[in-house]
């Protein structure tokens, strides 16, 4: 597969801060992709970057094997930044217009209307005093003015309700049927969950992990079998004995007691099955769990706040 | 070339469809040459040359105004609403932009200056040779270039408050102390001393002389394209350190 872009051992650094530090990725053609990460984690400096706006302190950013910056690259691409409001004294319509005339093979002014989903008394609106979500639909529809081959969202859905949202990514969806490559930012862990064939996790400016949904909910959630244990009260020698025996399993990392149900925390929730059964632990009401990615992410942020602590 | 008349076109319909511009630039100017010859005496001896004078010197603060202030705070705005970032991502080129810019607002100045010439033409009868109409027209709108880049030096500022704050008061400082508003004969010599080196009165300096009869003299011409190389190379400066992030 060709790849679209391709960042080489990049970094970045601010007045002597670290914003991004030795990334390197490619994007296939065709990939949807999740850069999900913190705020400050160093996504929107990667996506400035690939966009050329700004300039990597050091390492190599290449779109269509060029430099972002090369005039070629820029009628090939869209984006939607954060923080980009409208500009001012135009109407919708007008903004479209002026945008489109930017690109060799634009789409048409009506696709743009529907993009967005304007009627004709909003596209007679000047642009500054569209609501929030209109504005964002505008947004929208001019990142794809010149029928672009990559698209960048940043954070494309901070701030919409739930029924913009939706509409939102049914729209991606659409694009990446049409084998648009599209490359969007976000810290909703469900967005990138869904939406996303491939996520770029990112935290403290580094790729933390890289994958698909599925391998990185595998890699990093944790896995549990909680029960509730008839133990005799007071029984101190038989806890003690359980919690001994489950520990010992290879892969357990926790076993722990909350609101009379015990938890244990392991890599195979299998062998931890086998282990109540042939010790004879009397457990009932065994279930077993997964955690989402949420708590993949959650996992992997304490994890590593606890070794800076460690370190500092 | 496509790209360009569009970028022309929306830079126009933005400039008129702001409601300072109409009252900064065509409206005030107006007012204030109506007090000026009509119901205030000044008392000069001659009528009809002041009449002539004082329309130059409202249509010159006209154009100053716009090109500085119009041109800064707009530059200040794209840049705070994100919107000068959107345009470095499309295949715009920045030249065109600028280009576009400048000959929007130039194109708008055009306008100022045929409605207050027509307006002065209407309340006074101001009598010139075509020449003398034409000639000033275009000094009007070519030495008007420094203040042009002058906006483009304060549309360097980061806040709009600010920016219009600051351009504001530099523009009424320099009309004031170039004359346009009184005759800089009657100051005290300090100030007239002062204002004979500010761009604003080598501005008018250069038009008046027209309106008088008389060619534009080499020093307004000298003292403008100086302001205009400082301006520049300031803004194209300070710029490039912005944006060497």
């Amino acid at each position: 597969m060709e790849n679209i872009a391709e960042l080489e051992h990049v970094s970045k650094i601010f007045a002597g801060k670290t914003a991004v530090e030795d990334v390197s990725f490619v994007i296939p053609r065709g990939s949807v992709t999740a850069v999900l990460g913190p705020n400050g984690a160093g996504k929107t400096t990667v996506l400035s970057m690939l966009l050329g706006l700004r300039e990597p302190s050091s390492g190599s950013v290449r779109i269509f094997g060029q430099s972002p910056k090369d005039a070629q690259v820029k009628r090939r691409i869209g984006a939607m930044l954060q923080e980009v409001s409208v500009i001012d004294g135009l109407n919708a319509r007008e903004v479209m217009s002026m945008i489109r005339s930017y690109y060799p093979h634009p789409l048409k002014l009506t696709e743009m209307a529907d993009l967005a989903g304007f009627t004709p008394e909003e596209l007679n609106k000047r642009a500054d005093k569209l609501s929030g979500g209109q504005k964002r639909r505008l947004g929208f529809a001019l990142a794809l003015a010149g029928d672009p081959d990559l698209l960048f969202f940043d954070e494309p859905t901070v701030g919409l309700d739930s029924t913009s949202r939706r509409t939102f990514w049914q729209q991606v969806e659409a694009l990446a049927h049409k084998g648009k490559t599209i490359l969007f930012s976000t810290h909703y862990l469900q967005e990138a969950e869904d939406a996303a064939d491939r996520i770029l996790l990112f935290n403290k400016g580094k790729i933390a992990a890289d994958g698909t949904p599925d391998e990185i909910v595998s890699r990093l959630t944790s896995r549990s079998v909680s029960f509730i244990a008839d133990l005799e009260d007071g029984d101190s020698y038989a806890v003690g004995e359980m919690i001994h025996r489950m520990c010992s399993i290879p892969g357990v990392r926790d076993c722990k007691e909350e609101e009379g149900r015990w938890s244990v925390t392991a890599d195979n929730t299998d062998t931890v099955l086998a282990a109540i059964f042939r010790y004879n632990i009397p457990a009932r009401d065994i279930r077993t769990g997964q955690g989402r990615l949420d708590d993949a992410f959650e996992v992997m942020l304490t994890h590593d706040q606890e070794k800076e602590a460690v370190s500092s | 070339m496509k790209m360009l008349l569009m970028q022309c076109k929306v830079e126009m319909l933005r400039i008129i469809r702001n409601p300072y511009y109409v009252f900064w630039s065509l409206l005030m100017p107006i007012v204030f040459y109506y007090i000026f010859t009509k119901i205030v005496n000044t008392g000069v001896d001659d009528a009809k040359a002041w009449q002539a004078h004082y329309l130059m010197s409202m249509t010159t603060f006209s154009v100053m105004g716009s090109s500085i202030m119009t041109v800064g705070i707009r530059m200040v705005q794209e840049q705070s609403l994100g919107w000068s970032v959107y345009m470095r991502i499309t295949p715009l080129p920045g030249s065109i932009y600028f280009i576009s810019k400048m000959f929007g607002q130039t194109v708008m100045h055009a306008f100022s200056v045929i409605v207050i010439f027509v307006a002065g033409f209407l309340m006074n009868g101001v009598q010139m040779s075509i020449g003398q109409w034409i000639g000033s027209g275009l000094w009007i709108l070519v030495a008007s270039i420094p203040f042009l880049a002058l906006g483009t030096l304060f549309g360097t500022m980061k806040r709009v408050d600010t920016t219009s704050g600051l351009s504001n008061i530099t523009y009424m400082l320099m009309a004031v102390l170039g004359g346009m508003w009184m005759p800089i004969d009657s100051f005290p010599s300090v100030l007239q001393t002062i204002g004979q080196w500010l761009p604003s009165y080598n501005y008018g300096s250069g038009v008046w002389s027209i309106a008088a009869g008389e060619a534009p003299g080499l020093k307004p011409i000298l003292i403008l394209a100086s302001y205009l190389i400082l301006f520049m190379v300031l803004s194209i400066y300070i710029r490039k350190k912005q944006e060497a992030v």
